[in-house]
């Protein structure tokens, strides 16, 4: 997904960015393999020079100056430094070839190592060697750049986290940071005399003599220029989160976040210039290289997405720390201070009385300041796990109905079509909180997230992205109703089955009942009715006898007797729906019998063996519809039936070579069949793919 | 007698046919079904209209309708329904019309007794089938007022019930038409129903008090 949504940045096109980021971007769609080989080869190089500067680090200037501010734990702070701009910088790159971002974080950590190493050749070569040959022309190297690599921070600003401006309007940023970094570069260059320490012993071969005043105008430019290009992309990261939503905010608040606390902790050490001018030098050097290492660390977490979820708690807990920090060290000081200033300088009573105040205020405060972080910085977070937690706390007492979670997830989420859909395992279906399955999962832009439990689907919650820009909330919302969920789906799974059982048995009494209305139709349209028409005739045949017309009677008396014979063949046919009589002699004398009735070729296997009478008119009946489907619906020639024990249960089966296709309609023979099995507890399964005909099995529970 | 046959067994039709024919009435009509059941008649202005409550098309209650709408257009001319089995409700219902009939179908084997029951209501009396009144009077097992009466005033207000006039049941239980006038007066007594005369508002009362626990009569 995340190179999906890059390569999509890339195919919009680089507008409103310079022509050198366009050369990297050609680079990059020239081929991805090429591009990650680069940035490899890049970091290679960083790595390269980075180990070569320690290598000069570790054998030193061989004397001690305040001014050398990159030796020791400085410089190897700022080596640090230069190496995680550089690894993020390839691991962005060689991930997401096509985003500038990576190329220009490998730049940057690029330049600061040949910064630093040319640095420590020129401190090395000038003070503790002479071994080391060009350590001056190192020296006028290092002046050159070493002012324009502060620009590249402001680079960094005004592209992340996507590698391009905002927009258009911010293209006099890029500028103004590309114009102060070249000024600084050419001052740099032309700045005449010897340069500061603790390279005083060089003096500048390209320098312009007498342009001492015009040059340090241009260099005063050139730092404008270059800090107004970083305020400008911290501008423009703020602009950015504004408009920011999801993953992108996300990115943007974590870089936001460490950046402010980088920039508080470098404020508060440069603040200490102030206070002690000399002494720790390099220990405050190495704090400065280290919070800024920070910065580029969380930059490339964040692009990288990696655990990002997690950030957001990361972040709240920074927050809630620094402020304990501060607000306990300030009424530490204060207590000091003040009892202090009441029992005397230097009493122990103040500082143990501080120190308890401290302890006392520990927990109490921490609590509160969460909760102020979270209200203040996670409002929405704050409230919806707090809704859940309530609810489930109901359910528990149970003062709210589990499937009352979905209401509670569309109030807390604010999204008004949120939908939940739970996943039935054993039908693989997913249906509402009503039971309705959903059959296809409509496409319409919502997002679907899956809900686990245990390894376990449970459903799906359908919702619209637009509505809610925290995707952490989203997920932690719902892993927080999952328990709800869970209890949910088992309720519906359960009303799902009771429903079924009730249509089933209210099926059978319907089906019963018909069978019954037939019968007693047949009976009385058919039967009873020759019966009286027979009487009615006899009654006449009497008459007629009384009335001297013999005759006429014998001929009356013949209607009746016809009327008597066909009446003996109806009733005969009305026996037909009911169990057959062959059924006395077995299941399978039964099948045979009906298979000869049947207008196909049926192979019939069948065992001798006896059933329980009910399942073996179960089996009878099942025989006789999936014959009577094979002949009538699937146009089989020929038809294999088989019945007999397997496991304990009685299984019947019907397949045939005709059409296939057939599917349990409501109230069709084959959905019948299904309740009439479902009846005796046993299964129904037909196999019938189009054009393969159909295979039609059931499983009748028989005993032992 | 002019009769109006409506039955849709050909054979059921012309053995009723020729059992009216054989008692000296008149066959002027017999159709198939109810259609055309109002034009004949229109047509034959008979005595009495005979059908089976059960015809095509859906063979349900087509008769028991095609009844309904003869006697909404002609309240005098005499109907009996024949059917293929008890039905209360319906039954009290039509016959509490007055000059109406409801019988089984079998009843037609009892030719004497057939015969008089269609010209009782074809002359505006009213025909109950006895076994729809032994159901009305069994579904009434609980009533004090019935368990009352003696087996002879039960029997009387059965076929009272059934639509037969004094001199009918005098007739059917071997008896003097003045026993029988006693016997009558017993029974309404007892019952607490109007000693009326003899007739269909009797018929009435005495229905009204049988179907009491079932539907009221409308």
């Amino acid at each position: 997904m995340d190179e999906h949504a890059s390569a999509q940045a890339a195919a919009r096109g680089d507008r409103g960015d310079s022509a050198a980021w366009a050369q990297v971007g050609r680079v990059a769609r020239g081929g991805q393999l090429t591009a990650r080989r680069i940035a490899a080869l890049i970091w290679g190089l960083c790595l390269v020079i980075a180990l070569a500067a320690l290598a000069l680090l570790a054998i030193g200037p061989g004397r001690v100056l305040p001014s050398d501010v990159f030796s020791g734990v400085g410089g190897m702070s700022f080596l640090v430094l230069a190496m995680t701009f550089a690894s993020v910088g390839v691991l962005v790159a060689r991930r997401v070839p096509e985003s500038r971002i990576g190329w220009i974080f490998l730049l940057t950590g690029l330049a600061n190592c040949v910064q630093l190493l040319t640095w420590q050749y020129a401190d090395v070569g000038l003070h503790a060697t002479d071994l080391l040959p060009g350590a001056s022309a190192a020296a006028v190297f290092n002046s050159v750049i070493s002012e324009a690599t502060a620009g590249l921070l402001g680079l960094s600003l005004l592209l992340f986290p996507d590698g391009r401006l905002p927009s258009r309007r911010w293209r006099p940023a890029l500028a103004s940071l590309f114009v102060g970094m070249a000024l600084l570069v050419l001052t740099g260059t032309i700045r005449p005399g010897r340069y500061a320490e603790p390279f005083a012993q060089v003096s500048n071969p390209f320098g312009v003599s007498g342009a001492r005043g015009v040059i340090d105008g241009v260099d005063f430019a050139g730092w404008l220029f270059v800090i107004a290009g970083i305020g400008l992309g911290a501008a423009a990261m703020v602009v950015r989160l504004r408009r920011a939503r999801g993953i992108e905010r996300q990115q943007l608040e974590l870089v936001l976040v460490v950046g402010s606390v980088a920039a508080t902790v470098a404020a508060l050490v440069m603040a200490t210039w102030l206070v002690w001018p000399t002494g720790h030098l390099q220990m405050r050097i190495a704090l400065l290289g280290l919070c800024f290492a920070s910065v580029p660390l969380a930059a490339g977490v964040g692009i990288l997405r990696y655990r990002l979820y997690e950030i957001d708690l990361v972040v709240n807990r920074t927050l809630v720390y620094v402020a304990l920090t501060v607000i306990l060290a300030a009424a530490f000081a204060v207590t000091v201070v003040l009892l202090g200033t009441l029992l005397g300088r230097g009493s122990g009573w103040a500082t143990a009385a501080a120190t308890l105040v401290v302890a006392v205020a520990f927990r109490p405060l921490r609590a509160r300041l969460q909760d102020v972080v979270d209200r203040r910085f996670n409002r929405a977070r704050y409230d919806a796990l707090r809704r859940v937690a309530n609810f489930l706390e109901d359910l528990r007492a149970g003062r709210a109905t589990p499937e009352e979670v979905e209401p509670v997830l569309r109030e807390v989420l604010s999204d008004p079509r949120l939908e939940l859909l739970f996943f039935l395992p054993e039908s693989e279906l997913y249906v509402d909180a009503r039971g309705v399955p959903v059959s296809d999962i409509p496409d319409d832009g919502r997002e679907r997230i899956p809900v686990e439990r245990g390894g376990q689907p449970l459903g799906v919650v359908l919702h619209d992205p637009a509505t809610q820009d925290n995707p952490i909330l989203l997920r932690r919302v719902v892993e927080a109703g999952g328990l709800a969920i869970e209890i949910a789906r088992l309720h519906v799974a359960l009303r799902r089955q009771l429903a079924e059982v009730e249509a089933s048995r209210a099926r059978i009494v319907a089906a019963g009942n018909e069978e019954r209305r037939r019968l007693e139709r047949d009976l009385h349209d058919g039967a009873q009715q020759r019966l009286v028409s027979i009487g009615l005739a006899l009654r006449h045949a009497q008459h007629e006898l009384s009335t001297s017309s013999p005759e006429r009677a014998r001929h009356t008396l013949d209607g009746a007797l016809a009327e008597v014979a066909l009446s003996i063949d109806e009733l005969r046919e009305l026996a037909h729906g009911l169990p057959p009589a062959q059924l006395d002699a077995g299941l399978g004398p039964a099948l045979r019998e009906l298979a000869r009735r049947v207008p196909a070729r049926v192979e019939v296997k069948a065992p001798g063996e006896r059933f329980d009478r009910g399942v073996e008119t179960a089996a009878y009946f099942i025989a006789c519809e999936g014959l009577t489907n094979a002949v009538k619906h699937a146009d089989a020639t020929r038809i294999v039936l088989s019945a007999g024990r397997e496991n304990g249960k009685l299984v019947v089966s019907v397949s045939d070579d005709g059409a296939g296709g057939a599917t349990p309609t409501p109230g069709s023979g084959l959905s019948g069949l299904a309740d009439r099995v479902a009846a005796y507890g046993g299964s129904l399964r037909i196999e019938s793919d189009r054009g393969a005909g159909t295979t039609l099995v059931a499983e009748l529970p028989c005993g032992s | 007698m002019r009769v109006v046959i409506a039955e849709d067994q050909v054979l059921l039709r012309e053995g009723l046919g020729r059992l009216f024919e054989d008692a000296g009435d008149e066959v002027v009509a017999s159709l198939g079904s109810a259609d055309g059941l109002l034009a004949a008649i229109a047509e034959h202005d008979p005595d009495l209209v005979v059908l089976d409550i059960r015809m095509p098309p859906t063979f349900t209650d087509e008769g028991a309708r095609a009844a309904r709408e003869v006697k909404q257009a002609h309240p005098e001319l005499g109907v009996l329904v024949l059917s293929q089995h008890i039905e209360t409700t319906h039954a009290v219902e039509l016959v509490a019309l007055g000059g109406f009939g409801y019988l089984l179908k079998d009843r037609v084997l009892a030719v004497g007794e057939f015969l008089a029951s269609a010209e009782r209501v074809a002359e505006g009396g009213s025909a109950l089938d006895p076994k729809v009144v032994a159901s009305l009077v069994s579904a009434r097992g609980e009533d004090h007022q019935l368990a009352e009466l003696t087996e002879r005033e039960c029997e009387v207000l059965q076929l009272m019930a059934e639509g037969l006039t004094n001199a009918g049941i005098a007739k059917r239980l071997y008896l003097s038409e003045r026993t029988i006038e006693a016997h009558v007066r017993h029974v309404l007594t007892k019952l607490d129903l109007p000693v009326s005369e003899d007739g269909h508002r009797r018929v009435l009362a005495v229905l009204a008090h049988l179907s009491a626990t079932q539907e009221p009569l409308r």
